[in-house]
């Protein structure tokens, strides 16, 4: 990268309001000093107290599901504790609106389920959204699942509007990427 | 009378987990801080276990207070904190009477509403919604 190349990504992050980028490695400790400067990015904003709140739940989830369930592992998949996994997550500002976006890499053949699990989402209202919230806070924890299958339904309540969901290609042919935007 | 108790639990707060200060032989609990673990299910575990182990060792009509005052928790948090409180319902069925003091925010919807759900959820708990100003 270039020294230009260098200034026009800086000004891009400013023209965009991005108020928080990052990519790389995801652990809990990497998540937990993230989450202290989200928080102390948030403090000086002029966001409402309840928004910054679901702002910061919202970060915690995503950092929490790379770190769980990104392809990209430098813990062995079987490691429940200190996990380490690669993913990048940007929160910024569109209007009065705030925005977090996140993308971890997938394996191919897990697509598919994932797809089934998000694609609801996408189209419940909020009272469904506290319907199936509640439903699952009382259920099983899934299989497969590391917290209680929650992550997806916790972003999409605190969400203003529906969670997006997009799958895009790898450098890797068996793996995709999965992006989640969530606006607040 | 309780037959015997176990001891005394107290986990310090740490940067992504709450303080736990439970104490059986006074019979009040408390939890306060923030808690998004990273296997909220581990962190939970030894408090689960000695809460069953303290409740399954009372009288019928020992008075247990629950003080939780915990600012945020994540996903996974919440549902170790729903089973939790599940224990204590339990008791109650048995004649134990566990009041549950719900120390929030006052602005805070969500602190609100999971707390109408616990309330729901375990009617044999007193609940008492405790709104701070911030």
């Amino acid at each position: 990268m270039t020294y230009d190349d260098y200034q026009e990504f800086s000004a891009l992050v400013t023209q965009r309001n991005i108020v928080f980028y990052y990519f790389g490695y995801f652990s809990q400790s990497i998540t937990a000093a993230m989450a202290e400067a989200v928080r102390l990015q948030l403090e000086k904003s002029d966001a409402a107290p309840s928004t910054r709140r679901k702002i910061f739940s919202s970060f915690v989830e995503m950092a929490q599901n790379i770190t769980h369930y990104s392809l990209d592992s430098l813990s062995p998949a079987e490691q429940r504790n200190d996990q380490l996994r690669q993913g990048s997550v940007c929160i910024g500002r569109d209007g009065d609106r705030y925005f977090l976006l996140c993308s971890n890499s997938v394996a191919a053949d897990q697509v598919e389920l994932l797809r089934q699990k998000v694609e609801p989402l996408k189209t419940m209202s909020l009272d469904d959204i506290k319907r199936a919230y509640r439903e699952t806070l009382r259920a099983e924890a899934p299989v497969g699942s590391k917290g209680g299958g929650l992550g997806f339904l916790t972003l999409a309540r605190d969400a203003s509007s529906p969670l997006e969901f997009s799958f895009a290609p790898s450098a890797q042919s068996d793996a995709v990427t999965f992006f989640i935007k969530a606006t607040i | 009378m309780n037959s015997t108790l176990p001891d005394d639990l107290f986990i310090p707060e740490a940067e992504a987990s709450p303080q736990v200060d439970f104490r059986f032989s006074e019979h009040r609990l408390a939890l306060k801080g923030e808690s998004y673990p990273e296997n909220a299910a581990s962190f939970y575990a030894e408090t689960i276990e000695r809460t069953r182990t303290y409740l399954a060792a009372l009288a019928e009509d020992q008075v247990v207070t629950i003080d939780v005052a915990l600012s945020y928790f994540n996903s996974s948090s919440t549902k170790m904190l729903f089973g939790l409180f599940s224990t204590f319902q339990d008791a109650c069925t048995r004649g134990v009477v566990v009041i549950l003091n719900w120390h929030r925010d006052a602005e805070d919807d969500t602190m609100e509403e999971f707390g109408a759900e616990l309330h729901d959820e375990y009617p044999s708990l007193q609940f008492n919604d405790i709104p701070v100003a911030p």
